[in-house]
């Protein structure tokens, strides 16, 4: 190490300006009077009285003779070519945009969504109401969904077979013979225990769908062992009120929805 | 109190209120569009329906 002093000392550069004795530096064009300000921003240095720097024999002497700074009062700087700092920078300023009211704009806010909400529950309420209207019967379906008899022509001890919707239905005017074999039959034991009382609305009137519960055939009037409706495609035997006696068919012949007309003496089916 | 304010106050504070002003309003606005629609249609259509020429086709007998 104390080599390598020897070595740095011996390479010492020479200065380039002259020094006085004092080791002040040789400059007489210096000028001692111009001092920077210490507000850099301020405009007006420090009068000179404040202290500063002056040449001395005995090299440059600096003193400040004044304790507080000598500064007027702190103005903020309104004028600046560097940008404002802020907290968030890239954030706009949006305080232009702002509603001076937001009561208002609450309102409308929630009228706005209430609105669509309006629209929206009547769109679907259309929707399924449209929707449910398409499976309901049609106006044709409709018309022929009731028929109407004159059951004033049937006479005593006949039937007589209409067509409504599409089958037929027998409509027998018993006899009063008829009506007791019906009515004092053991009902309770038959495959499909139903009284007479059951199936007719009107003792002497007996309304069904001509539609045998086997497999469909149209059974035939007046025939069979029971003295009703018998089916000549497999032989099923029904009694005088329609109820299955005999043969293959499990159930009665069934009764369709039916009132009388006591004014017009008419029969409405449906 | 302002307008905006005692509406709401009135219907938008409860959510419960909300919703069922939304759907009773649904169920007006549904009628209302129905009969308005019914309406502009007759206007529309005047003298073209079975029901503004049925008189000249049909006497009621009384």
């Amino acid at each position: 190490m104390a080599s390598f002093q020897a070595v740095k000392k011996s390479f010492n550069l020479t200065p380039t300006v002259r020094a006085l004795p004092s080791g002040v530096p040789a400059a007489p064009l210096l000028n001692l009077a111009a001092r920077a300000p210490a507000d850099p921003h301020a405009h007006d240095a420090p009068p000179s009285w404040a202290g500063g720097l002056s040449k001395t024999s005995s090299g440059l002497f600096s003193k400040t003779y004044t304790t507080g700074p000598a500064q007027r009062l702190f103005q903020q700087r309104l004028l600046h070519t560097s940008a404002v700092v802020k907290d968030a920078p890239e954030v706009p300023d949006f305080s232009g945009y702002r509603a001076k009211n937001t009561d208002n704009t609450r309102a409308l806010s929630y009228v706005m969504v209430g609105t669509m909400g309006v629209l929206s529950a009547s769109v679907a309420k259309s929707s399924v109401s449209e929707f449910l209207k398409t499976m309901a019967a049609s106006a044709d379906v409709l018309a022929l969904a009731k028929v109407e008899v004159d059951i004033s022509s049937i006479p005593e001890g006949k039937n007589v077979i209409i067509k409504w919707r599409g089958k037929p239905v027998f409509i027998r005017h018993r006899t009063q013979s008829e009506i007791d074999e019906a009515r004092s039959a053991n009902w309770k034991t038959f495959r499909d225990p139903q009284s007479d009382e059951e199936r007719t609305k009107k003792p002497e009137w007996l309304v069904m769908l001509g539609v045998c519960t086997h497999l469909g055939c149209v059974p035939i009037g007046e025939a069979g062992d029971f003295g009703g409706w018998f089916c000549p495609c497999h032989g099923s035997h029904y009694d005088i009120s329609g109820r299955a006696r005999k043969g293959p068919a499990p159930l009665n012949l069934e009764v369709p929805v039916h009132d009388f007309n006591d004014a017009e003496g008419k029969l409405v089916i449906g | 109190m302002s307008l905006s304010t005692t509406i709401y106050n009135t219907f938008f504070k409860r959510n419960s209120i909300y919703v069922a002003s939304v759907f009773t309003a649904a169920f007006a606005f549904g009628i209302g569009f129905d009969s308005g629609v019914t309406t502009f249609w007759d206007t529309w259509n005047k003298g073209k329906q079975w029901k503004d020429i049925r008189h000249k086709y049909v006497q009621d007998e009384e």
